[in-house]
């Protein structure tokens, strides 16, 4: 029922989680940024370096940190796999036919393979460390210049809000489900890829039909509130950018400028 | 059947920050043939405990035995039809585009022939007395209705232990009668009962032996009127009337059913 993926909020106190949600949402976009622009092998080591730093700060168990990767394992296999396969520079290490694995080809697949890791990291970390609420206010302040040409940044929050907000309510909604079908007989690890793909059916159908009905319950109940929109709506906590929160930023923008340096 | 849980702990979520004992250190048994009840207050474990005995939660710590024998060792399949469980709220779960053939789903799943699957379709239907939505869509069923289905796709299987987690949740006061009428007639066909309740006063009127849950642990166990009388402020109504009629009247005795405690008050008023 709560086996934790990338992306999920884990609640400890640390400074990284203490942070103003701005100062981080900017710190991740400069780090995402940033990282296309190292390109050399020794830069996106130190930056790999200052990162695991930063894990450590936001005392998220380095095991933990490390189970949230595993979704993208196989992508970062993928793309080394092909690196290694159609890369032709360097000298020739294995020549199999038409395989070939040359030393220029392993070197790229491994600064590709830190490049998405460190990225994927960095997105995880901001989830991992700021709450769902707090990320989507962050979002909405930080998007709210853009209300003048009537983009709808409250709104989009609220969007994200909720989505965020309902992704453990359906999981477990989804696990309940699968329990009732289980009982009632079904089997849900036998077969080939397509009959195990049918028999997600049973789960599919009712979970689909539940998520419009609690969409349907969740409009009810913010009218009932007297939700109407964006326009003069307040917020229980203010969000306050301290000094803490620019060194922050300043310093994860040096990290990276050295990162592009080296 | 007879069914027990030996020192049953469970943890969810271990080593996380939202490790939560639900269980600690369950044992219970139940026999052939008896209606057990359980209660316990929301948070009690009462819901984590009923999934223990299909085995969809593996006990962190402690066995389930099927008749003495350890369930991990028994065949999945072969475990689930025949203790068969009805989650809260089950019409969560209502999926096929018509009652018939989601009530069909589990004896599909058994791999038994079309004839029999009708029959039993029709047969469990017509147990929960919902014969005549064989051919409407779930979701097109109103609240008892579609409670009664859920329960039937349980049914269908013939289990030799049927557990219900809160089955009448929320349901008006004649589809729980029914409800209940229901659980005493499968007793009679010799098949066990456990019922997950909150609301003591059906227990009372069902239940052989009651299991109390607090805490994750069993606080007490025994037959309705030994558990009830010992703290009648937690009791069914009938209890409270009668317990506080025996201060000046001890011949009222210990009735807690309602039809008990009628014939105990019309003794009282002849005598």
């Amino acid at each position: 029922m709560t086996s934790r993926t990338l992306g999920q909020f884990y609640p400890v106190a640390s400074p990284v989680h203490a942070l103003d949600p701005r100062a981080k949402i900017l710190a991740a976009a400069v780090f995402v940024v940033g990282l296309f622009l190292v390109d050399s092998t020794v830069g996106l080591l130190f930056v790999a370096a200052a990162l695991v730093a930063l894990v450590g700060v936001s005392r998220i168990p380095a095991g933990t940190f490390v189970r949230f990767m595993r979704p993208v394992l196989f992508i970062i296999a993928l793309t080394v796999f092909f690196q290694v396969l159609f890369s032709r520079e360097g000298s020739t290490l294995i020549a199999w036919g038409y395989f070939e694995v040359h030393t220029g080809g392993l070197r790229l697949g491994f600064f590709l393979a830190l490049r998405i890791l460190l990225l994927v990291s960095s997105a995880g970390l901001l989830t991992a460390t700021t709450a769902p609420v707090a990320l989507a206010d962050g979002i909405e302040d930080l998007l709210s210049p853009l209300k003048r040409v009537r983009f709808p940044a409250h709104e989009v929050a609220m969007m994200m809000t909720i989505a965020l907000r309902f992704i453990p309510t359906l999981g477990q909604e989804a696990e309940k489900i699968r329990g009732a079908q289980a009982a009632r007989g079904a089997d849900f690890s036998e077969g080939g890829p397509l009959r195990r793909a049918r028999s997600l059916v049973p789960v599919l159908v009712p979970l689909t039909v539940g998520a419009f009905r609690r969409a349907d319950e969740l409009a009810e109940a913010m009218e009932s509130r007297g939700y109407r929109g964006g326009e003069g709506r307040t917020r229980y906590r203010e969000l306050i950018f301290g000094k803490g929160d620019a060194l922050a930023l300043i310093v994860t923008v040096l990290i990276l400028l050295v990162g592009i340096l080296l | 059947m007879k069914l027990e849980l030996r020192d049953v702990s469970y943890v969810y979520a271990p080593g996380t920050p939202f490790e939560v004992e639900a269980l600690r250190g369950v044992s219970l048994v139940v026999e052939q043939g008896e209606v057990l009840g359980i209660v316990g207050g929301t948070g009690s474990g009462k819901s984590t405990l009923v999934q223990h005995m299909n085995l969809l939660l593996i006990p962190t710590s402690g066995d389930v035995l099927v008749d003495n024998v350890d369930a991990r060792t028994l065949k999945k399949s072969d475990l689930r039809r025949r203790v068969g469980l009805v989650f809260q709220f089950p019409e969560a779960a209502l999926f096929a585009p018509t009652v018939e053939e989601d009530v069909a789903f589990a004896p599909r799943q058994l791999g038994l022939g079309e004839a029999e699957v009708r029959e039993r379709v029709i047969e469990s239907l017509r147990a929960v007395g919902a014969g005549e939505l064989s051919a409407r869509s779930p979701f097109a069923l109103s609240g008892g209705e579609k409670r009664r289905a859920a329960i039937a796709g349980v049914l269908a299987m013939k289990p030799e232990v049927l557990v219900l987690d809160e089955p009448t949740a929320g349901l008006d006061p004649a589809t729980r009668r029914e409800l209940l009428a229901l659980i005493l007639g499968l007793r009679q066909t010799g098949i066990s009962v456990v019922l997950v309740s909150h609301d003591l006063d059906e227990v009372a009127e069902v239940a052989d032996r009651i299991c109390a849950l607090h805490e994750g642990r069993v606080s007490a166990t025994g037959t309705p009127a030994e558990l009830f009388y010992t703290d009648p402020a937690q009791a069914p109504v009938t209890v409270r009337v009668a317990s506080l009629l025996r201060a000046s009247k001890p011949g009222i005795g210990t009735p807690v059913r309602f039809e008990e405690t009628l014939q105990a008050l019309r003794a009282l008023q002849g005598g």
